[in-house]
């Protein structure tokens, strides 16, 4: 071995050039490994947009719907609870909707493509627990003459509006989450597909 | 910058990382005149890594139990991003482990690698080599097909063979009276942990061993006989860079050949993954014919060549006390070979020709025991066995007494002359063929037919389409094709999801849903004797020609319960579904076939008429088809199962052209690397 033949530059070169295809290769060869852990096709046929007939739905009534195993509220509003999101909104904490808890096109006041009918996902903003729903007017235990109806978290008493707009001084931070959803025709509801422009 | 060197000096005062690098890599002295033979130690660590990582991913899917191993195997291999190549780079890495692993210890065969003062080296791999296959064993029990679960039986049932406790024994290892999901439990906790942790283990003790008393090389020379100045063997070179880069190119073009395997021929032809193995496992059938994966077949036939009671010790005892026997007798070679010097290259030709008969007749019982037995392979068998332990034997005898050449100080850049080299690969192959070629074997046949030619195109979208559609018309009812998915049916083949769920899905399935049926299996085992069989995998557990056959040639039988009878698959219990299609042939007059499906002829050479059911012919009943017609619904619908069968398939093709073109360029670059690091090694 003489090291005087020895050609550091060329070595280097090719040292480095062999590293970066070979890196090359590592992040290739990773891409099975990092794939595999999506979600398969069987979540995702169990997490598949699920349609729900409203057609039926009463005023004032709600439903519980199954998405992607969490609850989603539907409920259709009356007159008079949409007559209230006016009334209360210097007690709410976003009342504009600002954080994006909602697709865009559900970002106005009612929170929904159409006013009459509100759809939720019915988990708490706080920790999670599943608010109830308390239309009642004046309820004695939610204050009383103050309660206009909305959602109550039993969990750590956060209180939301008939639109799912939280209150000023109660522990979840923002409004409840508003799924992606679409009609078709009248009535039906497609939960977990985007509304198209 | 001196911050971490800082942070290195810590770290290396309190853990011995340079020391470890030192002794083993940028110090470790390794000879300079390593061949070919050379790459597959490195080559097998590299399986190993691969075992390990796709292993530990396909436990993140794999469900161990007796009604979900088998349907999650499928899950990965479908319904999981990519879990089809993790399990295949699992499966095919199974069977190249073997590969190098059987050539690594070929090479320590050749230049005497196993000679003091390497002895502990060559037990140490021994050991490795029999816990794997253990490992391999329990691995393929896993999948729950038909050959893992009658492999298992046949394995197991090995240590049955002892005397007295056999039979206790065999309860105790299945934990049950037949293997079972207790037994599928017990087994994968072996697999996926405990041996795995032995054998690394293992791998530590052979590589310490090793770099304790130095590699050996193809003159069998110690080269530390011979150092220069400072202490450094003067024919060595350190193995880090020199050996890092040289063993760059020859694991570039390992990787070329492996995933030319795993992106193209994942079964390779049904020795890495067995046909059966894609039927799940069912306790009360054997397949027509079990074999071990390849690399069991060499002792398997050794196990099967002993046919003789020898007093009180029957044949099943004294097969498996041979099997044992062929595996412990290399352990102690180390102790058989008494020749002065350790390589081939000095010894003398006796030493030369024996490792060639050994090594052919290991390669024709390996052979022998992937093929059913006859008594001519039986006999066949039973010589190989006794060169087997003839060639370890005698060692003791010729190393001894032969002659030997000289050994040169300092090593060679030349091995033996290549006419020798050529000789000894030209006698290995006659030695092989030769045997095996008087032995025979058949061709494919379908039952009592010969197969009718097919080629299925996962490419031709339209007859996809048009075998769905058959698929869903004639076979449906019946046969549920349910490790598949409406959906990626519709995706895979261009069929438009409102058209493929208006037209294709009867029932109240979603389209997300798996292709299932709601004939339960009791109701159709009480109507049609047997329940019709899934037909997801069916093209793989037998052939598409197979099926193309079967389905061609249904003919009436009126002393059948449906009217009918197959020439493939007799008695089988399914009526004609297409009948309305082709219409009902009938049997005639044709030429007669042996079992090989080839026509018997007379001694003027004329074929023998079978008066009986030589040929099919047209019927009283026509159908709706001509013949043409209803030829091309056959191919579809054949095409289709196939499809259904692999629908990862033309993606696996794909990204494999992709993956070898890339290994085509890490190769160039390797080569390069290696050239200019070596050009002043001589």
């Amino acid at each position: 071995m003489s090291n005087d033949a020895v050609n550091v530059t060329r070595r280097r070169v090719l040292t480095a050039a062999t590293a970066v295809v070979g890196a090359v290769g590592a992040v290739g060869a990773a891409v099975p490994f990092v794939g595999s852990w999506n979600p398969s096709a069987r979540a995702r046929a169990a997490g598949a947009p699920v349609r729900v007939n409203i057609s039926r739905m009463e005023p004032g009534e709600m439903v519980t719907v199954e998405w992607r195993g969490r609850p989603v509220y539907i409920v259709r509003r009356t007159r008079e609870a949409l007559a209230t999101l006016e009334q209360i909104e210097d007690r709410l904490r976003d009342p504009e909707s600002e954080v994006p808890q909602q697709p865009e096109y559900a970002r106005n006041r009612h929170r929904s493509i159409r006013e009459e009918y509100l759809i939720l996902l019915g988990l708490c903003t706080h920790f999670g627990c599943a608010p109830t729903f308390r239309p009642d007017v004046g309820a004695q235990d939610l204050g009383g003459d103050s309660w206009l109806g909305g959602f109550f978290c039993a969990c750590h008493g956060s209180r939301f509006d008939m639109a799912g707009r939280v209150f000023r001084g109660v522990p979840a931070p923002t409004n409840l989450e508003v799924p992606p959803h679409a009609y078709e025709g009248d009535g039906l509801v497609i939960i977990g597909v985007d509304q198209e422009v | 910058m001196s911050k971490m060197v800082g942070l290195w000096n810590w770290i290396d005062k309190r853990l011995p990382v340079q020391r470890a690098w030192d002794t083993h890599m940028g110090k470790y002295y390794a000879p300079k005149n390593f061949n070919f033979w050379y790459f597959f130690g490195v080559l097998s660590l590299l399986v190993l890594v691969n075992q390990l990582v796709t292993g530990i991913w396909l436990t993140m899917n794999y469900v161990p139990s007796p009604d979900d191993a088998f349907r999650s195997v499928e899950y990965i291999m479908r319904d999981v991003e990519y879990g089809w190549l993790l399990r295949y780079l699992h499966s095919t890495g199974a069977s190249a482990f073997f590969v190098v692993v059987y050539l690594h210890m070929f090479r320590g065969l050749m230049y005497g690698s196993y000679k003091a003062p390497r002895e502990l080296v060559w037990i140490f791999g021994m050991t490795i080599y029999v816990v794997l296959m253990a490992e391999a064993f329990l691995g393929y029990v896993l999948p729950w097909g038909q050959m893992s679960y009658w492999g298992a039986q046949v394995i197991v049932s090995l240590f049955g063979a002892i005397p007295v406790v056999g039979e206790d024994l065999v309860q105790w290892i299945r934990g049950d009276y037949l293997i079972s999901g207790i037994t599928l439990n017990r087994f994968f906790a072996l697999h996926v942990v405990a041996l795995p942790i032995v054998l690394l283990a293992l791998v530590v003790l052979h590589i310490l061993a090793l770099h304790e008393v130095g590699s050996n090389n193809p003159d069998g020379i110690d080269i530390k006989a011979n150092k220069d100045e400072n202490g450094i063997p003067k024919d060595g070179v350190p193995f880090h860079p020199y050996y890092t880069v040289h063993d760059l190119t020859g694991i570039a073009v390992f990787l070329f050949v492996f995933c030319f395997i795993v992106f193209f021929f994942p079964e390779m032809g049904g020795f890495f993954l067995e046909h059966p193995n894609f039927e799940e496992a069912n306790n009360l059938m054997t397949p027509e014919h079990i074999a071990p994966v390849w690399y069991f077949t060499p002792f398997y036939a050794i196990l099967r060549a002993i046919t003789v009671d020898v007093g009180p010790l029957d044949s099943r005892f004294l097969g498996l006390m041979a099997m044992g026997a062929a595996i412990a007798v290399l352990f102690v070679l180390p102790w058989l070979d008494r020749s002065p010097v350790r390589s081939m290259r000095y010894k003398g030709m006796f030493s030369r020709v024996a490792l060639i008969v050994f090594v052919s007749a290991f390669v024709i019982l390996g052979y022998l025991g992937v093929q059913p037995s006859t008594a001519g392979r039986t006999a066949l068998a039973q010589i190989c066995t006794l060169i087997y332990f003839a060639y370890f034997i005698g060692m003791p005898f010729w190393t001894t007494r032969e002659k030997t050449s000289p050994v040169p100080d300092r090593v060679q850049k030349k091995g033996l002359p290549l006419r020798l080299t050529l000789g000894g690969l030209a006698l290995f192959a006659v030695l092989v063929v030769v045997p095996i070629a008087a032995v025979g074997a058949g061709a494919p046949s379908c039952g009592d037919v010969p197969c009718d030619v097919m080629k299925t195109d996962p490419r031709n979208k339209d007859s996809l389409q048009r075998g769905a559609k058959w698929y869903m018309n004639y076979c449906m009812g019946c046969h549920s094709v349910k490790f598949s998915r409406y959906e990626r049916v519709a995706d895979d083949l261009d069929i438009p999801h409102d058209l493929m769920r208006d037209n294709m899905i009867f029932s109240t399935h979603r389209i997300g849903e798996r292709m299932e049926i709601s004939m339960s299996t009791q109701d159709g085992a009480a109507w049609f004797g047997v329940a019709p069989p899934d037909l997801s995998l069916v093209a793989r557990s037998r052939s598409p020609e197979w099926l193309y056959t079967y389905l061609r040639n249904f003919y009436r039988d009126d002393s059948r319960p449906f009217g009918v009878n197959n020439r493939v698959f007799s008695n089988v219990g399914m009526p004609h579904a297409m009948l309305e299609l082709q219409g009902l042939l009938e049997c005639g007059a044709g030429p007669e076939r042996d079992q090989r499906g080839n026509v018997v002829r007379d001694g003027a050479g004329n074929p023998v008429i079978d008066e009986n059911c030589g040929n099919l012919v047209e019927g009283a009943i026509s159908g709706s088809m001509s013949q043409d017609e209803f030829d091309q619904v056959t191919y579809d619908l054949v095409n289709f199962l196939a499809y259904v069968a692999e629908p990862y398939k033309v993606d696996r093709q794909r990204i494999g052209i992709y993956v070898l073109l890339f290994i085509l360029v890490f190769f160039v670059f390797a080569y390069l690397l290696n050239r200019e690091y070596w050009k002043d090694i001589h």
